[in-house]
């Protein structure tokens, strides 16, 4: 179906178009070709100069390095410690959250490591599941207990307290439902956990949890103020980690330096956030 | 509103929880007194137009002070330590028990009481203040009231200078 000539004339004019269009190109694009160009030169330059000046910034970095701690280090060693020491307090408080979130988390890996090395070790040792079964049921016995408690009892936060560590003066407080005076409640749980920390741990330990009945009161320790979560239901150790999770991100955002000059617009705005943050909540759910 | 908290403490007998009663009517039993040795209360005064909460801590008493545990004592503000004046052993041992308790409290208020002033009459008072190797700031009767506002309001008022 091919056509020789024609395929040639086509060809032919083709390349007359191109050239053409080419022209055309040349001069309505010449101001942008010219720009292209210049900004080309202008990079080359800078490429240049970049090559000329660099070592010169580096020189300088370079002596700032060495000469900086000669000139300034005592300087700044003696703001940090000042630093330091007039705020050793609000230091403490500050970083024991995030402390606490990494110890926590290291502890509870290194126990998930372990479980998992012992549940391998069961698996190679025996076969039959039905020994494994009951050997893991002894094993993590309270693992499954606290699963199967935990579906039928789930854990509610009632009430929320934060005390001011000796003095056992209330620093906020949340609550669902209302309950005898909640100052006298700070003051006797700090009593109550004095007590036990003194004769039981010669005040080295903190207590941790106290249980009665079917509520329980979780205490969380900082530096100079603990926070006491009371519920009702039987509490997992995962939503024991929840919440405690949950209270060392409270604690960082929540409680600052203010916290023990005892203001009333302190007072108030960890009240509000201990509400937002916990009442009413089930712990399974805290994230 | 501003939070205090104040330490009621002396040799057993004295009267401490017998001042603490009449000063706040209690809504817990004492129970807790013996259990754990402490009962705490608070009372709400109103002090030259501002109101203070005084959370007051009931000690059981003991012979010595030391023997009390010193944690009861941190973060108080103030300290009322109790003695009868029907027994010398109740305050022969004062100064050493009040240099101990400033050396716990460091720069709280401490107040010292002595109870049971109508069981006595005004000479003995006046000679058992001779005895007694520290001034006394308050004279009280527990049982008839005599001064017992006026002790707690005058501590309240230093508190919150
Ligand atoms: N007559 C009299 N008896 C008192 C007074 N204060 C306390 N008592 C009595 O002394 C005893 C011990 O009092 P209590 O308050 O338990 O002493 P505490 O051990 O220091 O707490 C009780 O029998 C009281 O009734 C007082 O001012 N006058
Ligand atoms: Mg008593």
């Amino acid at each position: 179906m091919t056509n020789p000539i024609m395929t040639e004339q086509n060809n032919k004019t083709q390349s007359d178009e191109e050239l053409l269009m080419e022209k055309l190109r040349s001069i309505l694009l010449k101001e942008e070709r010219q720009k292209v160009q210049r900004l080309e030169t202008i990079v080359e330059t800078k490429k240049n100069l970049s090559e000329k000046v660099d070592p010169i910034i580096e020189e300088h970095i370079q002596r700032l390095k060495t000469e900086f701690p000669d000139h300034y280090k005592q300087v700044v060693d003696r703001i940090v410690e000042q630093k330091i020491k007039d705020s050793s307090e609000e230091i403490l408080n500050t970083i024991y959250p995030v402390f606490g979130q990494m110890i926590k988390k290291y502890i509870a890996l290194q126990f998930q490591l372990l479980r998992e090395s012992i549940d391998q070790q069961i698996k190679n040792t025996f076969s039959t599941k039905g020994v494994i079964g009951n050997i893991k049921a002894r094993l993590f016995g309270i693992k499954t207990s606290d699963v199967i408690i935990s579906n039928i009892n789930k854990p509610i936060i009632s009430e929320v307290f934060v005390i001011e560590r000796d003095s056992g003066l209330l620093k906020g407080s949340a609550s669902a439902v209302s309950t005898i005076d909640q100052d006298v409640v700070a003051g006797m749980l700090t009593a109550i956990k004095a007590f036990v920390e003194d004769a039981f741990d010669g005040g080295q330990q903190n207590l941790g949890m106290i249980e009665y009945d079917t509520h329980r009161i979780f205490l969380q320790n900082f530096p100079n103020y603990y926070i006491a979560v009371a519920m009702s239901g039987s509490i997992s150790t995962t939503e024991k980690s929840n919440l405690t999770d949950r209270l060392l991100a409270f604690a960082d955002k929540e409680i600052n330096n203010t916290l023990f000059a005892s203001s009333e617009e302190s007072f108030k705005h960890i009240s509000e956030q201990l509400e937002i943050y916990f009442i009413g909540k089930e712990i399974q759910l805290l994230t | 509103m501003i939070s205090k908290k104040v330490i009621l403490t002396g040799s057993f007998g004295v009267g401490k929880t017998s001042l603490f009663n009449q000063f706040i009517y209690s809504k817990f039993s004492d129970r807790y007194l013996t259990t754990i040795g402490v009962k705490v209360n608070k009372k709400t005064l109103e002090i030259g137009g501002k109101e203070l909460s005084m959370l007051l801590w009931d000690i059981a008493g003991e012979v010595a002070q030391d023997k009390v545990p010193t944690s009861y004592f941190l973060g108080a503000s103030g300290v009322i330590y109790v003695c009868d004046l029907t027994r010398p052993s109740t305050y022969k041992n004062l100064d050493k028990d009040i240099e101990y308790l400033k050396g716990i409290i460091n720069g709280g208020i401490i107040k010292i009481v002595a109870n049971k002033s109508d069981l006595v009459s005004a000479e003995d008072i006046e000679r058992i203040k001779s005895e007694i190797p520290l001034p006394i700031d308050t004279i009280t009767s527990a049982k008839t009231g005599d001064n017992v506002n006026d002790l707690f309001h005058a501590l309240g008022a230093e508190l919150i200078d």
